[in-house]
């Protein structure tokens, strides 16, 4: 850590306007409790946004429900906030209808992992050009306070009085071996990686999944703090090789001690790939070719 | 003459029963008759299940099977036996000469012929083994000797052999002697004077194709020329068939087809690419359907343009996969929590299916609401021939387009409007940025729990609909037979349909003042036009195949009249007989005065 600078209100505010990014922010501020960790969410979307050059109308935002989910109407692009759970087979949808269109998933982890569990390895293994941002609190906020499946043992909540009884998930390592092509973890106290990991998951060609570890500041007072987090996240190794799964695999496991960082990056074929390469083995025409069918007409649009 | 004649192949699942119904039927339509023809075959795909190909050729379309066949031909005895009964006095029976195996007495068909009935024993088996060195031709065998005993040209059956083996030559050659083996055979056999096909009428206009397609091919053609774009979909009975036409021909056109993990991702999909402009569709069952009853309250809160297309069977849960009923209805009315209305159109026929199959599209983007496309497994098998317009009958975007807004002002995805319709903004399009959310909503798509707010986009999704009564070039509900006040009026829907009008016609030649009416579209309801013809109804008949009467449940709630109710839950379309003896003692006739 360097020399610690002071910050003046209205440089940052004069630096802020001038960067553009207030352009992906939407009218309507969030409604999450003063001190959430998402508040760094949708500031480091909105400057990732801007950073990659993404016209606001070619950006959707597609959510399930919950604390998280809410995500969609404090950017301003297009957007979808769907039932509990089905994010990604939405946001799938989108983009098989438009290639053209940017498309990011969000939820919690309540949303992703149990309810919408089923959906998590198809999006990953199928390579959807989309990316996944899993906001990971550890708890159900939105409905005060239950148990999720990334919960720790012996986490108490409403729903688990006397302790959970349930091990948690280990969503990295799920993601690794359903054949993610990108997978990074980020911390929401640390919003300066944070930023810079979602623009490289949103740069990603092919299905990438960022796992951002926040706390929830209301419900959850012995587990998931600031600074129980602040202590327990560590850097991956400088050595860290992305492109080799199985390390990937290894540093995953060790959730004592969450590292952050890009864990693993291929290049492989995207569904949208794929699916082009079914119509020119059928003959069919591709779309941008003369001909092309109405299939893509929201692309031409 | 006209021809009007039903022949039913009976044998075990592997006699190649329902192969040979197909070059059957496809031969006949191939010569210019029309065809109506259902089969039925049991759930397990090896095994000693029962297969039944039956079908009824006609020179004008018949509208349902007939109760009896005028040629049975037996594959298997063991499974032909209970139907020996089908065929009418003076129709044929065709089975198996000699018997390879020990047969337990009475297991043989001739023991089982009746009275007036004509038997034709034939050496199946052995004019199978001489002729191609094996007994799996036997069904071609048979074949053969159907076209030498109804003097029906062979051409027409090469070719519908050679179609069928397109890509196996050894098959295709086998099938040509077999063929040769059983026509020679019939040559020498007594003539069978009663069951006479007189010459086929074409009454098909220039440009137009006539095509022998069953009710789930039609509703792919219908997609397909409405310019179908994604399709997202989960292979099960009877539905799956939809799903694997689409995967061979959507991609030839540059469409997008993907097999998803359950039905729930499947209909998220549809609304996912329905928000982002596309023509989306997904089909399912009774089973997936209920999948998506949740996701569906999303596409009608959100007004997302989505189609899907349900082949129910036997239920609940699992209940009958290849047996046909049509319970789903309540399901696909009112399924899902909330008020939550949608358009739900149920064709009658394969053409029907056709027809909605294009127009499900044009509705949903019109009306932005998601569109279920109700038939059943008796449909969705069902083969008739069909008559296509030379151009699709359908419009290719129906979408109302957001003009340029003025300046400073705010794009309202749900702005209230005169007719309740929003127009709508597609992803892609500069400054309409919005979020369609499953949460109650204002005009701009931000929550809004308000009571106001509620009451109004309340009002806004069921009123829009209305104009879905009105849509162009779509028959929404249609009245047959006699003119004016009538003793009995029949009211029916879906596939039961053709039996009803069948019925109606047998009646009217009795001499009983009868109508039927069909009602296509089940949800929004046509009141009015219902209600026209019910009063001129002194009784009205509601035949369905399901136990509690849900489509007599659902006029009830729209016309306070009463029904009487005729159910049938035995997983097979209902017997124009059983409809034909009611409508006879509604109209104060003996129900006993059975046709001879």
């Amino acid at each position: 850590m360097g020399e610690i600078k002071p910050i003046y209100l209205e440089e940052k505010l004069k630096e802020i306007e001038e960067s553009g990014r207030l352009d992906y922010r939407s009218k309507t501020l969030p409604t999450w409790c003063p001190g959430c960790g998402y508040f760094s969410i949708v500031e480091a979307v909105a400057a990732s946004l801007c950073e990659l050059g993404i016209p606001n109308e070619n950006a959707v935002m597609v959510s399930g429900i919950g604390c998280s989910s809410r995500f969609p109407f404090f950017v301003n692009t297009y957007g979808m906030h769907t039932l509990h759970g089905r994010a990604l087979p939405v946001a799938t949808g989108v983009k098989t209808a438009n290639d053209a269109l940017t498309v990011v998933a969000v939820g919690g982890d309540g949303d992703g992992f149990a309810i919408g569990g089923g959906h998590v390895p198809h999006a990953a293994r199928r390579n959807v050009d989309m990316t996944y941002l899993l906001f990971d609190n550890g708890i159900y906020g939105l409905t005060k306070g239950q148990t999720s499946p990334l919960s720790a043992v012996g986490f108490r909540t409403p729903t688990s009085p006397y302790d959970n009884p349930d091990r948690p998930l280990n969503a990295l390592l799920m993601l690794l071996s359903h054949g993610a092509s990108w997978v990074g973890q980020a911390y929401a106290g640390r919003p300066d990686h944070l930023h810079r990991m979602i623009t490289q998951a949103m740069a990603h060609r092919g299905f990438s999944y960022l796992h951002i570890l926040s706390p929830c500041v209301t419900f959850d007072k012995t587990h998931r703090t600031y600074q129980n987090l602040g202590m327990q996240v560590r850097d991956l190794p400088a050595d860290h090789d992305p492109t080799d799964r199985l390390a990937a695999m290894r540093e995953a496991m060790n959730d004592a001690t969450p590292a952050l960082g890009l864990y693993y990056r291929e290049e492989r074929p995207t569904l949208g790939d794929a699916l082009d390469g079914l119509v020119e083995k059928a003959g069919g025409e591709l779309p941008g070719k003369p001909a092309a069918k109405p299939a893509r007409k929201a692309a031409k649009r | 003459m006209a021809t009007d004649i039903q022949i039913s192949i009976v044998g075990s699942a592997g006699d190649g029963t329902i192969a040979a119904g197909e070059i059957l039927r496809g031969a006949l339509a191939g010569m210019g008759y029309k065809v109506i023809s259902f089969d039925v075959y049991p759930p397990e795909i090896r095994g000693f299940g029962k297969c039944i190909a039956r079908m009824r050729i006609t020179t004008e379309q018949a509208y349902s099977l007939k109760h009896k066949s005028d040629v049975l031909v037996s594959l298997d005895d063991s499974h032909a036996i209970p139907h020996a009964d089908e065929v009418r006095e003076c129709g044929a029976v065709i089975y198996e000469r000699g018997s390879i195996v020990q047969l337990p007495e009475g297991g043989h068909m001739s023991a089982h012929i009746g009275p007036g009935q004509l038997p034709y024993p034939v050496p199946i088996r052995e004019l199978s083994e001489k002729s191609t060195g094996a007994n799996r031709s036997r069904n071609i065998v048979v074949l053969g000797f159907l076209a030498g005993l109804l003097k029906l040209p062979a051409e027409a059956f090469q070719k519908a052999i050679a179609k069928k083996f397109k890509r196996k030559a050894a098959a295709a050659e086998a099938g040509e002697a077999a063929f040769r083996a059983g026509q020679d055979f019939a040559a020498q056999t007594f003539k069978l004077d009663d069951v006479l096909f007189g010459p086929p009428v074409s009454t098909v206009v220039a440009g137009a194709t006539v095509e022998m397609i069953s009710g789930n091919a039609a509703i792919v053609r219908g997609a397909l020329d409405a310019g179908i774009d994604t399709f997202f979909g989960y292979p099960i009975t009877p539905a799956t068939s939809i799903m694997e036409r689409l995967a061979t021909e959507m991609p030839k056109r540059g469409g997008r087809l993907l097999q998803t993990e359950d039905e729930i991702a499947a209909i998220s999909a549809v609304v996912g690419a329905g928000f982002a402009g596309a023509r989306a569709a997904t089909s399912t069952s009774g089973p997936g359907l209920s999948l998506m009853a949740e996701m569906l309250g999303m596409g009608v809160i959100g007004e997302v343009p989505s189609v899907v297309f349900v082949s129910q069977r036997g239920g609940p849960s699992t209940g009958m996969p290849t047996k046909t009923e049509q319970s789903d209805l309540h399901m696909a009315v009112y399924g899902g929590h909330g008020d939550a209305p949608r358009i739900v159109i149920a064709p009658t026929n394969v053409d029907g299916c056709y027809r909605c199959g294009g127009k499900a599209f044009e509705m949903a983007e019109a009306y932005q609401t998601p569109v279920i496309v109700l038939i059943d497994l008796y449909l969705s098998n069902r083969y008739e021939t069909v008559v296509f317009p030379s151009r699709p009958p359908f419009e290719a975007d129906t979408n109302r387009k957001p003009g340029k807004l003025a300046a400073g002002a705010q794009y309202k995805r749900f702005a209230l409007t005169a007719d309740h319709i929003s127009p709508r903004a597609i992803p892609g399009e500069k400054g309409n940025m919005h979020v369609v959310t499953g949460l109650e909503h204002n005009e701009l798509g931000r929550p809004n729990d308000s009571a106001e707010m509620h009451e109004a986009m309340s009002r806004k999704r069921h009123e829009k609909l209305k104009a879905a009564l009105r849509h162009p070039d779509f028959t929404h509900f249609k009245r047959f037979g006699d003119e004016g006040p009538v003793d009995v009026g029949v009211i029916s829907w879906g596939s039961t349909f053709g039996e009803c009008l069948e019925a109606m016609i047998k009646a009217r030649g009795e001499g009983i003042r009868c109508a039927a009416m069909k009602v296509v579209m089940l949800s929004p309801f046509p009141t009015h036009g219902v209600t026209a013809f019910m009063t001129d109804c002194k009784q009205v008949l509601v035949p369905e195949l399901n136990y509690q009467g849900q489509f007599a449940n659902l006029l009830q709630a729209n016309v306070a009249r009463p029904v009487t109710r005729l159910n049938r839950v035995s997983g097979e379309p209902m017997k124009v007989e059983d409809i034909l003896d009611e409508i006879r003692r509604l109209a104060g006739r003996k129900a006993a005065q059975k046709a001879a």
